[in-house]
């Protein structure tokens, strides 16, 4: 059986205003290597576990901003995962980087760590739209920083781009996307902002300080960028996600496809062997407990914030709503194939509802697969929550 | 008078709501070591958990106490608790009934309110002799001598000697004892004579059927005899004679004068109604006792079963209700939006919460109510009378030649400083007044005629809210009036929802019609289309609000795998979706039907 296995790393040089993951800023070096230190313990427990049973096929190094540690740390937090787990060859290793905080040296270093994917988060190619984003860098260190993975010979490059942004007009969302094209990378994720509370930029918002988009405006830019990255070749495989052919992120994937996955590191969340669980989110506990770790296994379970085995219920509701994102949609056979039982019998008391969606056009059911169609992503919550079988059992 | 009957009191309690009745008959039972503290429920007597939370008693409950007292006699106490709330005035009553005397709970802090003098009245009405308390006096707030001064000014009692007490902190119980052994006079009747026994309550039990408690006036009553319910004429025989203790303990018989249960194999609540009089078929009384009225529906309204439940489910629940439920109507009818349902007949408003409440939690079945309704007497152009309790059934206006809707006398007693803003919400209320008397300096109370219509929807909440809750209410129908009613249909999205008709009358259509469009606007949650709602007479549209389209409900990316916190999102809105009800396009919350009907202290 195959694992992905995803890194957080919590740090970063300055938080966005519109985050809201579990990051960072502002802490230096030592405390880096402090959380490294506790992360590649992790690994190793975990390994313990799983890695007689699990290959690793793809490893994500997300966060927060990996590239911001010391190249030394990350490779040795990829020797740590080799040493623990058996990677496969042609395993999928992507990094994610802020474009500030690049250099040459690192992205080789990467490189010769057997990190053969980079995810740019460049945001925007709007300098105005990055302020507004509270992003650290401009659209110029995007560019150079593109060229300098290129030049490493990186040949697998995914950019991040937002819209919907305060500020951002059609105009310039449609330049940074031409822009963006323009430099043919691998993956695009065109994200629409979320504004979360408890942020910086819902704040601002809140106070009038700065205007939102409208959702017409967000739908417009949303639509044109999927039809966009089409026309360029890209296969729009999921809600936010467009690739070229093959290239799709394999990691991810996992996710939407009730896939195995571990995460390691403050707050990652896992599936495996059909249960979820989610690691505790106090950046001093987890150093704490990393600096205190024999190496004993019964140490794994101190890790873990929540912990919940999935019943069949749950499994068929995430089954659905994640199978959904895939914009290829979800297959009754393999439905069938998995849990035994028909899609039409599991949800026939929610039928009716799927087929006002069917007729209204927001969802299409043709060759053995039920999907969103494009205006169905623009409501694709309410269509998914309709398949939510819910369960007695909650994670807490 | 018989020897047993010297040594027996009958005897009730009567307060406002909050006054403390039910925390003294825990104090009372609880004295007389009946129920070990560590048993003890928080007020026994209340034993439904609606009851409890609710803070009203609306069942009935009676216990048997034996009392030892200071002249060294063991008596046996009879405490009858009444329920406290407008819509059981009939059921007070017949309690009442079965008693010699009540102890009158007044507030030591807040004094003397409308139900209070309403159910004194009562009391007075049946020759009781009345012990007044005054309770929670180990408040600050407390006022003892100034309300016991209100007590004689308003009520005519002598308050002198009223006991002061404070229930939650149990002082003073003994002395209220000791009142209800000198001053409650015993019961008289002659146990040789033809059987007269006054049901004051009936309840229903799986195993023994209807458990009917009894107030036996003249003769005995045992086990094995056939016996006949005066009103009703109907014959049964009896199982099992007992009294409470306050579990229930059978008996060899019941005499005159004294109070229990009497099981007969009765199979609804509704044959055994309150106020009945069983006597012995073989050897009829004369006459039976007075007082005995049916059960008469003020309010109407439709109950349905919510998306997912079953029909049966909720017919199987109401018809359990009705067994224990002598005032609860229901039958079968139909309507466009909702489909099969209920029309339900209740007391009161209340009385319609606390039956929608035990669907939802003793049956745990969800439903939708619409909109309540009074009965109204439509008049044909013909001649022909018919009572119309449905807004959708409501003739064409042009065969009816009038309307009549029904009117109450209702007693509005207030601090003075509220006069005003009182007489303006009822005056606003179509209210007539008829007049007001200043029962203290500082207390007043209005006598009103007001259409019942317009006491049903949210005049209560109306009236706590504009006394910051000290104004208090009482309210009995007195007569059927011609009146000016049409009735407003509710559109959604050019759909008529039947459900949402509602008769009003002609002066406050227009602002009934933009309130409901307004909630509705608040409440029905954006489509993917424009959804306009629309109030309309007739043809003629009055109000008009629109509920705009949504154009975006997705997420955007759930980072690292983080699925959990989506789902959570996702389940809770199909919760929601689940209180949703489909009317043609539109989807409405299911709480939609209560909150067009809610007080709204804005507005």
């Amino acid at each position: 059986m195959t694992v992905g296995i995803y890194v957080h790393i919590p740090f970063c040089v300055k938080k966005c205003s519109y985050c809201d993951f579990l990051s960072f800023e502002g802490e230096q070096a030592p405390i880096h290597e402090a959380y490294a230190e506790a992360l590649v313990k992790e690994i190793e427990l975990l390994s313990q576990v799983y890695s007689k049973k699990y290959l690793v096929n793809s490893i994500f190094i997300g966060g927060g901003t990996p590239s911001i540690l010391a190249l030394s740390t990350v490779s040795g937090i990829m020797h740590a995962v080799r040493a623990a787990f058996h990677v496969e060859k042609d395993a999928e290793i992507t990094i994610e980087a802020n474009p500030r905080t690049l250099s040459a040296l690192k992205l080789e270093s990467y490189l010769s760590a057997g990190i053969n994917r980079l995810s740019i988060g460049a945001q925007s190619l709007d300098d105005a739209v990055l302020k507004s984003l509270g992003r650290v860098h401009l659209s110029r260190d995007v560019f150079d920083c593109y060229g300098m993975a290129r030049a490493a010979g990186f040949n697998n490059i995914n950019l991040d781009l937002m819209f919907g942004v305060p500020g951002q007009t059609f105009e310039i969302w449609k330049s940074t996307l031409d822009e963006a094209l323009g430099l043919e990378p691998e993956h695009v994720s065109f994200y629409s902002l979320q504004v979360e509370e408890g942020t910086k930029l819902h704040e601002m918002l809140a106070a009038g300080a700065v205007e939102g988009v409208s959702d017409e405006l967000d739908r417009k830019m949303y639509h044109f960028a999927a039809k966009a990255l089409q026309g360029a070749g890209y296969c729009h495989y999921e809600i936010s996600n467009a690739a070229k052919p093959g290239l799709e992120c394999k990691h991810n994937v996992k996710y939407w496809s009730m896939a195995n996955y571990l995460g390691a590191g403050l707050g990652a969340h896992s599936y495996i062997g059909g249960a979820r669980f989610g690691n505790v989110r106090s950046l001093e506990k987890y150093i704490e407990m990393g600096s205190k770790r024999s190496g004993e296994l019964t140490e794994i379970g101190a890790l873990r914030e929540w912990v919940h085995e999935n019943d069949p219920a749950d499994d068929m509701s995430e089954y659905m709503f994640t199978g959904l994102r895939m914009m290829k949609g979800i297959s009754t056979e393999d439905f069938e194939n998995r849990f035994g039982r028909r899609l039409v019998d599991v949800y026939a008391k929610e039928w009716p509802a799927v087929e006002r969606y069917i007729s209204g056009g927001f969802l299409i059911f043709e060759g053995g697969m039920l999907r969103l169609s494009e205006k169905g992503v623009d409501i694709s919550n309410r269509i998914m929550s309709e398949f939510m079988l819910g369960s007695g059992r909650r994670p807490r | 008078m018989e020897q047993y009957q010297k040594y027996i009191r009958n005897f009730c309690i009567i307060a406002h709501i909050d006054h403390g009745k039910s925390t003294l008959a825990d104090r009372i039972i609880e004295s007389t070591g009946l129920v070990s503290h560590r048993d003890m429920r928080e007020q026994f007597l209340d034993n439904m958990e609606l009851e409890r939370e609710r803070g009203i008693t609306i069942k009935l409950q009676t216990t048997r106490i034996t009392y030892q007292a200071k002249d060294g006699n063991e008596y046996v106490f009879n405490l009858i608790d009444t329920p406290g709330h407008v819509d059981f005035t009939y059921e007070v009553s017949r309690s009442l009934a079965a008693c010699e005397g009540a102890v009158l709970i007044v507030d030591a802090t807040q004094g003397v309110e409308a139900q209070t003098l309403a159910n004194v009245y009562l009391a007075l009405d049946e020759n009781l002799e009345i012990l007044p308390v005054l309770n929670k006096i180990d408040l600050l707030s407390a006022r003892p001598d100034e309300i016991k001064l209100e007590i004689e000014e308003i009520i005519g009692i002598d308050a002198h000697e009223a006991p002061l007490i404070s229930a939650k902190e149990g002082i003073g119980i003994e002395e209220v004892l000791e009142h209800v052994v000198s001053d409650v006079p015993c019961p008289k009747g002659n146990p040789e004579g033809k059987l007269k026994a006054l049901i004051f309550d009936s309840y229903y039990d799986n195993y023994k059927g209807v458990v009917s408690y009894t107030r036996v006036f003249d003769g005995k009553v045992r086990k094995g005899d056939m016996i006949r319910l005066m009103n009703t004429g109907k014959k049964y025989e009896v199982t099992e004679v007992g009294t409470y203790v306050p579990g229930p303990m059978p008996c060899e018989e019941l005499s005159a004068g004294e109070v229990g249960y009497v099981c007969a194999s009765i199979k609804q609540v509704a044959d055994a109604r309150v106020g009945d009089t069983i006597t012995i078929d073989a050897d009829p009384a004369d006459e039976p006792l007075p007082g005995y009225k049916k059960a008469q529906p003020m309010v109407y309204c439709g109950i349905y079963p919510a998306e997912g439940e079953k029909y049966e489910s909720v017919k199987d629940a109401l018809e359990k209700l009705q067994v224990n439920d002598a005032a609860f109507h229901f039958e079968p009818e139909t309507s466009t939006a909702l489909g099969f349902g209920f029309r339900c007949g209740f007391l009161g408003l209340l009385h319609m919460e606390i039956i929608v409440e035990r669907l939802e939690r003793e049956f745990d079945l969800g439903v939708i109510t619409t909109s309540p309704s009074v009965i109204y007497r439509v008049v044909m152009n013909s001649g022909e009378v018919i009572m119309i309790q449905n807004p959708t059934n409501l003739p064409d206006i042009m065969e009816i030649d009038h309307v009549e809707e029904p009117i109450v006398k209702a007693d509005i007693m207030i601090p003075k400083e509220y006069v005003g803003s009182i007489m303006e919400l009822c005056q606003d209320r179509r209210g007539r007044m008829i007049h007001m008397e200043y029962i203290t300096e500082a207390r007043v109370l209005i006598h009103y005629e007001m259409p019942l219509n317009e006491v049903i929807y949210d005049f209560f909440d109306a009236l706590k809210s504009k006394t910051r809750g000290y104004g208090s209410l009482d309210y009995e129908f007195i007569k059927y009036e011609k009146s000016s009613v049409v009735k407003m249909d509710i559109l959604l999205n050019k759909d008529l929802v039947d459900a949402f008709s509602m008769i009003v009358h002609e002066s406050k259509a227009y602002v009934r019609g933009r309130f409901v469009c307004e909630k509705l606007k608040e409440i029905i949650p954006m489509h993917q289309f424009e959804v306009p709602i629309q109030a309309a007479i007739g043809q003629k549209v009055i109000a008009r609000e629109t509920v705009k389209a949504y154009r975006k409900d997705v997420t955007a990316k759930c980072y690292g795998g983080d699925i959990s916190r989506k789902k959570k999102l996702l389940e809770k809105q199909k919760e929601g979706k689940k209180r949703m009800r489909q009317f043609g396009t539109v989807e409405v919350p299911q709480e939609a039907f209560t909150a067009v009907l809610k007080y709204d202290d804005n507005k």
